[in-house]
């Protein structure tokens, strides 16, 4: 007894710390009816002390974030084994159960954790020939590993452990280990402004560049090593690139007269596009980051041209236009010189980015003066607004382009929000200090 | 531009000189007790404003509607209204002398923020560009002008209602030096 109670105090304090150092904490505003009933039991720790990491927590609140799963409270769990072959399936199948994760974290002489996990599917038969005769057998393992992780990684490890339960269990790519870019903003503080990068569940926070002038448009490269992003730290806007994880590494890339703003990499991150008001009007421009030449991809003549993002083949670019009363998204192959629009519901549609299977763009579309992030199909040009909230900016897709991050204002304060793509779950993560804006969630982190 | 044409503003500055003015004769009336004056029967002056030529008293009305340096935009839009004309009609009267010549103004064109931040970066620059070119149009030299947009990025009221985001939408005059 006294023992259960010590452990449940020294579980309550390591929620507290993990609590304390997460900026970004998630409430779940909007919860899908049919996710899948899961269980993720707590691994079992070998080693001194208490693993600092509770990662079946971690794993199970991916799974729920994910809005595909409804992992099962603790204190309901039927059976508390660490391995495949101690479960009992017939009590999971009682409870309706479609599938536990179970696991074992071991400390190694030299400090590292050896991390074994299973994944079991309660429900799964496969028929076999056994003995010249067909005959149901249980096959219920569907995925398994082991691997070494240094100790100060055991969080994010668990993330990639909750990639591997998605993937088996949607046969869709899971983007649990992945982070986010935002801009923080806290007025209190001499320099108000950071770029700020987190885990995709708003955990580990680091900062990565402070001004008192603000910051803006955040986005990643896609090995994940850079971020482009806008700084007014010179009074007005110009495009910087800073490698994550070097210091001194900032390179200021467009200063010109005018605004420059809105960078984006292209997929093989050779390119930038951004928009330069240099002569005179905003306009698309993409920089080769090899020979630092700009070339000019828009000439209007006095519309606002702006937000290109590249379609995944590299091929063209979504941007915002107003060259036809109105901000509207236009679509412009590279080799060509013209563009075709492709937004035609409502009279602002802006920021869009098109998901990575080509299927459907995202986009911030604004109908009976609300702005909503909304999804418009690719072929059928049909748009969904996704969003209940009204002042919806920067949507970014999540690599898989199962969810969109975005910034709206909650209660007065301006907060990062996701949704799913179909629109049926919703979550809000508020941060506790100040507020956060322009979030971009990464490229898969390899 | 005559004195004549700039009327329309003299009552706006007018009037807001006479708010000036009863304000700090508000501050001033405890020091009365050292008037050298006590006791001494004053006869009221006819009151002719000694030496100041009509010039004068416009540049005087002048440099009172000047400290107004802000003018207000509708939602989507980077029309200068009526007033916002008049506003920048005095400045443009300021700054195209050529005593001014040398003067230099920057003018910050700023969004609320509902719409997408690159976009109304853009709309900024588009409501600073709007206010230099009224400027522009009265006399003032390109030279002396410079453009910045903010876009939604510094709002002057950081409420998330209309009557923050009236506030604002604005074009902002910032002299230099």
């Amino acid at each position: 007894m006294l023992r259960k109670r010590l452990r449940y105090s020294i579980f309550l304090f390591l929620f507290c710390a993990s609590w304390a150092n997460a900026e970004i904490e998630i409430v779940i505003t909007s919860g899908m009816d049919n996710a899948r009933p899961v269980a993720v039991l707590p691994f079992t720790w070998k080693g001194a002390g208490a693993p600092a990491e509770d990662s079946a927590s971690v794993i199970a609140a991916d799974l729920r974030r994910s809005g595909r799963f409804n992992p099962m409270a603790r204190h309901q769990l039927v059976q508390q084994v660490d391995k495949y072959t101690d479960i009992n399936l017939e009590v999971w199948r009682e409870k309706g159960i479609e599938a536990v994760v179970v696991g074992i974290i071991e400390q190694q002489p030299d400090g590292r954790l050896k991390v074994s996990y299973e994944l079991v599917d309660i429900f799964r038969k496969k028929q076999e020939m056994r003995n010249g005769e067909m005959v149901e057998v249980d096959r219920n393992r569907i995925d398994n590993y082991s691997a070494m992780v240094e100790a100060k990684n055991l969080r994010f490890h668990a993330h990639r452990i909750a990639d591997r339960v998605y993937e088996k269990l949607t046969g869709e790519r899971g983007a649990f280990a992945t982070r986010i870019a935002y801009v923080s903003v806290n007025r209190k503080k001499v320099k108000p402004f950071g770029l700020m990068i987190a885990d995709s569940d708003g955990y580990a926070p680091q900062t990565l560049f402070t001004s008192s002038e603000a910051i803006m448009s955040p986005a990643w490269s896609p090995d994940a090593q850079k971020l482009a992003y806008v700084s007014f730290e010179n009074g007005r806007s110009e495009v910087y690139v800073q490698d994550i994880y070097r210091t001194n590494s900032r390179k200021r890339v467009a200063a010109f007269e005018g605004i420059n703003s809105a960078p984006a990499f292209s997929p093989d991150g050779r390119k930038l596009s951004l928009t330069l008001s240099r002569d005179g009007n905003p306009e698309i421009y993409i920089l080769d980051l090899t020979s630092r030449r700009f070339s000019r991809i828009t000439r209007s003549i006095n519309s606002i041209e702006t937000e290109a993002s590249w379609t995944p083949d590299g091929h063209s670019l979504l941007f915002t236009s107003d060259r036809g009363r109105g901000p509207q998204i236009y679509q412009q192959n590279l080799a060509s010189t013209r563009a075709k629009r492709i937004t035609w519901e409502g009279n602002y549609n802006a920021s869009a980015s098109m998901t990575p299977d080509g299927k459907s763009m995202v986009l911030i579309n604004r109908s009976n003066g609300i702005f909503n992030v909304a999804v418009q199909d690719t072929e059928t040009k049909t748009l969904q607004t996704l969003t209940k909230t009204s002042l919806d900016e920067s949507p970014s897709l999540a690599p898989n382009g199962s969810m969109v991050i975005y910034a709206t204002v909650f209660r007065g304060r301006q907060v990062l929000s996701v949704v799913s793509t179909d629109g049926r779950f919703k979550a809000r993560l508020p941060s506790r200090e100040g507020e956060v804006k322009a979030p971009v969630w990464s490229p898969f982190l390899n | 531009m005559s004195i004549v044409n700039y009327g329309k503003g003299l009552a706006v500055v007018f009037s807001a000189a006479m708010l000036f003015a009863c304000s700090s004769t508000g501050d001033n009336e405890s020091t009365e007790v050292i008037d050298p004056n006590a006791g001494t029967e004053v006869v009221d002056p006819i009151v002719e404003p000694v030496g100041k030529s009509d010039e004068e008293l416009a540049a005087e009305a002048n440099e009172a509607t000047r400290q107004a340096r802000i003018v207000f935009f509708d939602l989507d839009d980077d029309t200068v209204s009526f007033e916002g004309r008049s506003l920048l009609e005095a400045h443009a009267f300021f700054l195209s002398k050529p005593e001014n010549s040398g003067t230099m103004i920057v003018v910050e064109g700023h969004c609320d923020e509902r719409g997408t931040p690159a976009y109304n970066l853009a709309l900024g620059e588009r409501r600073a560009k709007a206010v230099a070119q009224i400027l522009m149009l009265n006399g003032v030299s390109a030279s002396q002008i410079k453009t910045i947009s903010h876009g939604e990025e510094k709002p002057a009221d950081f409420g998330h209602d209309e009557s923050a985001w009236s506030q604002n939408r604005r074009g902002v005059l910032v002299y230099e030096g």
